[in-house]
């Protein structure tokens, strides 16, 4: 997220931490060799290495892991997001409203999905697919699709995501991390969490 | 402005009667990698490139805008503060060549990245409260792993150069922030009584292998970088605590 | 009353005449050329220095269109409307934008942003604006009420909305602490209603001098207002305000502009030319990529008007595509089916439109019409094998 929400979090963490005694936003540890459920839904991964859940989540159907921060490395799990739902929070809901999933969308219809939403709730400066595959998750068709992009921090990313519809629901996996060195250090893992992925 | 509302609702449990600690004292700013020292036998050639700096304001919606008269103002104020300054970083100052170009995006490039880290380190290492349970455990262990990579050989100047200093700020002038920071600072939390955001971070990298050898990194740091003496003071912050003797450096361009 | 002179002086007596005497043909008369402009006091050549920098950073953007054939075309007219005299002093910058804008900074830089460019439907249409823009420059409005930052959140807005060609702006300032954004898409100047005025005069003036047809002011206005409210209208939104738009940031507008603008073209002693034919021709090898930069912002309401209006009397199957592509991207079950409609109209008058055969088949996949959806799908592939989609969409069609 970008600074600015950052701050807003630790004033709030900061605050509820001295009155409950007790940090709020705390991150959980999720355990090597731990099956667990992830973004609410019937979607589970098993990570090879300890991985660490971020508070709060970005979205409704959602969850992020990181190794270091979600600036320097980000895998976000979408579970089950149905007919109408977007992929994260409105941020100008009137002027600039985020793109709804369609239990009618094809899988190609997903990396556009994906660009418009980012672009909006990022802030992005420039997005370009790079490239996409057919390919499989859990056994379900799925479209893998890589790409590249540049927020406001000036920062050059890389992606690469992994999507499926299921009974007229979205499931998706991405994992985003800087260009220059961060992308290729935890790739491997982020396909290990992939391909552990199990739906229902 | 949901924050504030919960905030303030956070606000008046914490007033039910519980001490308040003061957390800006008590977090973390500075950091050294596990086993790192300076070679004593000779002197180390650090290169040091023009600060990366952003000044703007704060809309009320939230968004940063950069301001290119205050951008300006604080750019020929911080380095001329880091000018006179550097003879307090002992060792051999090389500074950054002329570069244009593929060059000169690469650098930028790396000081965005830099960016990234650092307030990874703030906000996922020292913060308390914020603390990745990974980092908890190698804070337990004196660990302070941290790297931009071995990338950073490829830098105009790095063959003539053991270690880079990067430096970044960036200052929010704003009222979003200034209401926020001012609740906490009416309950004493001590937490950046100043508004907006004021953010400077400083980092040694080994240039073989892109380590963080040293940062200082605080979302608060003192100085308006808009005025000269504002400058010096946030140079002052920012490297006060550069992990090296501070008898005469020579600068090399 | 003739303009005299170009100081405060001369705008000043021409503001207190216009505003209260009716029009004389001569009000519109274009003032002898008196050699470029230099910058005078501290201020002036300040604001030049910025404004040269921002041009430096401005040369080497990625976000500049340097095709030798459109530049000439543009500078082209520009250069018959205000004359070659005072085209001299004019830096042209194209810039793949897909907003409509253009605008001069102090120094002589204009930029032209490609959305411009779209929906301009002729050289009368073009010329208007470049010649309206040129005459704030001429009158030196460009030197008061600087103001050196963002506004127009449609601006904003696309910079979040840029597609894979545009520039990436690498660092956060510019060597003079500049935002390079602000930079290189140029800075917003709200110009007053008094120095609108003028600039429409001067400018109706050059309109008349190269023979174009003065009403295609008023045209353009209307166009890019009628946008507007389609944009909000089929958002929900009821707003009689245009300021969101970078252009109408710049030009304070209201309701009754296009018909102060076209009160004004029935009394210039102006040509016919329209040279629709010429900029159909200059335009035909981008409008295809400039349409789906117009696409990519995901404005249902601004893009459909825009299509329309481009086709008037008769559809290209260029904009039949579009069209298609607009509405197989909004998704709803009606616009499937009207996307599907407009896919086979654009392949009737073009049947070697490959991209119609993707999107034909897209369209009927998402309504459930495996059978034809597949088969316009597999002509598709025949045509482009190499597609970069081609694995996903053999994979679609044979679930």
């Amino acid at each position: 997220m970008n600074i600015t929400t950052r701050m807003r979090w630790f004033a709030l963490g900061t605050l509820a931490a001295v009155a409950a005694t007790q940090p709020l936003a705390a991150h959980k540890l999720r355990e090597a060799g731990v099956t667990v459920e992830v973004a609410k839904s019937d979607l589970t991964v098993t990570p090879s290495v300890a991985w660490n859940r971020l508070n709060p989540r970005t979205g409704k159907d959602n969850e992020t892991w990181t190794l270091d921060g979600e600036e320097l490395n980000d895998v976000t799990f979408y579970g089950q997001v149905e007919e109408g739902k977007t992929l994260l929070l409105e941020v100008d809901k009137r002027n600039r409203p985020l793109p709804r999933f369609s239990d009618t969308m094809l899988l190609t219809d997903i990396p556009p999905m994906l660009e418009t939403t980012y672009r909006i709730a990022r802030d992005l400066r420039l997005f370009e697919i790079t490239g996409m595959e057919p390919a499989e998750l859990s056994g379900h068709k799925a479209i893998r699709f890589t790409y590249e992009f540049v927020g406001p921090d000036e920062v050059r990313r890389k992606g690469e995501a992994d999507a499926a519809i299921v009974d007229g629901a979205l499931y998706m996996m991405t994992y985003e991390a800087p260009q220059i060195f961060f992308f290729d250090q935890s790739l491997e893992k982020y396909r290990q969490l992939r391909d552990s992925m199990a739906l229902g | 402005m949901k924050i504030i509302v919960r905030l303030l609702a956070a606000f008046a449990l914490a007033a039910t009667g519980l001490a308040t600690p003061n957390f800006a004292s008590a977090q973390e700013k500075t950091a050294i990698r596990d086993g790192f020292e300076f070679p004593q036998d000779r002197r180390a050639r650090v290169l040091l490139f023009r600060p990366s700096i952003k000044v703007g304001a704060q809309s009320t919606g939230g968004m940063f805008e950069p301001r290119a008269e205050w951008t300006e103002a604080a750019r020929v104020n911080i380095e001329a503060a880091l000018d006179s300054y550097q003879v307090n970083l002992g060792h051999v100052v090389v500074e950054q060549p002329e570069t244009f170009g593929y060059d000169a995006q690469l650098v930028r490039e790396y000081q965005a990245l830099f960016g990234a880290v650092a307030r990874s380190v703030i906000d996922y290492q020292f913060f308390i409260g914020n603390r990745l349970e990974t980092k908890k455990q190698d804070n337990r262990e004196d660990k302070f792993r941290w790297s931009l990579g071995p990338g950073v050989a490829d830098l105009p100047g790095a063959e003539n150069a053991d270690y880079v200093l990067f430096i970044n700020t960036e200052d929010h002038y704003g009222s979003t922030g200034r209401k926020i920071l001012q609740v906490l600072a009416a309950a004493s939390v001590g937490y950046g009584v100043k508004s907006g955001l004021h953010a400077g971070y400083a980092g040694l990298v080994d240039l073989k292998t892109g380590d963080v050898l040293w940062i200082n990194a605080d979302y608060a740091m003192g100085g308006d970088v808009r005025e000269a003496e504002g400058a010096e003071k946030r140079v002052r912050q920012l490297l006060e605590e550069f992990p090296l003797a501070s008898e005469g450096a020579e600068t090399q361009r | 009353m003739r303009l005299l002179r170009f100081g405060k002086l001369g705008l000043a007596l021409a503001a207190a005449c216009a505003a209260s005497a009716p029009l004389q043909a001569d009000d519109f008369a274009v003032p002898p050329y008196e050699g470029a402009y230099q910058p005078q006091g501290e201020d002036e050549r300040g604001l030049w220095m910025m404004a040269d920098e921002d041009e430096r950073l401005l040369r080497d953007s990625r976000l500049v269109i340097t095709d030798e054939a459109l530049n000439e075309y543009v500078r082209g007219v520009l250069c018959r409307t205000i004359g070659e005299d005072r085209c001299g002093s004019v830096r042209l910058y194209i810039l793949r934008v897909p907003y409509f804008n253009a605008s001069m900074a102090p120094n002589g830089t204009m930029r032209v942003y490609s959305g411009l460019l779209l929906r301009v439907r002729n050289e009368a249409e073009l010329a208007s604006v470049l010649g309206h823009e040129f005459a704030h420059f001429e009158l030196r409005h460009t030197l008061w009420g600087f103001k050196r930052a963002r506004t127009g959140s449609d601006l904003v807005a696309w910079t979040t909305l840029l597609g894979a060609m545009a520039a990436s702006y690498g660092g956060a300032t510019s060597s003079s602490g500049a935002d390079i954004q602000t930079s290189v898409l140029g800075t917003i100047y709200r110009y007053k209603r008094d120095h609108e005025r003028a600039a429409d005069l001067l400018g109706f003036g050059y309109l008349a001098n190269a023979g174009y047809r003065a009403s295609a002011a008023a045209d353009v206005w209307r166009g890019v207002m009628n946008e507007s409210d389609r944009s909000a209208e089929i958002r929900g939104r009821r707003t009689n305000r245009y300021d969101s738009v970078a252009f109408f940031a710049s030009h304070p507008t209201d309701l009754e502009r296009a018909d102060t603008l076209s009160y004004f073209a029935n009394r210039v002693q102006g040509g016919e030319r329209e040279g629709s034919d010429a900029y159909r021709e200059a335009m035909a090898p981008w409008r295809e990529e400039f349409l789906k930069d117009q696409l990519m912002l995901g404005d249902f309401g601004a893009s459909d008007f825009l299509i329309e209006r481009l086709a008037g009397e008769q559809w290209s199957p260029d904009l039949l595509y579009a069209r298609a592509e607009l509405y197989r991207g909004r998704g709803n079950p009606r616009d499937l089916v009207a996307s599907a409609d407009f896919y086979r109209d654009a392949l009737k008058q073009d049947p070697d439109l490959a991209n119609a055969y993707r999107g034909l088949g897209l369209a009927l996949l998402r309504t459930g019409n495996r059978t034809a959806g597949s088969e316009a799908i597999k002509i598709y592939l025949d045509r482009v094998p190499n597609a970069e989609d081609a694995g996903m969409l053999r994979m679609m069609m044979e679930q």
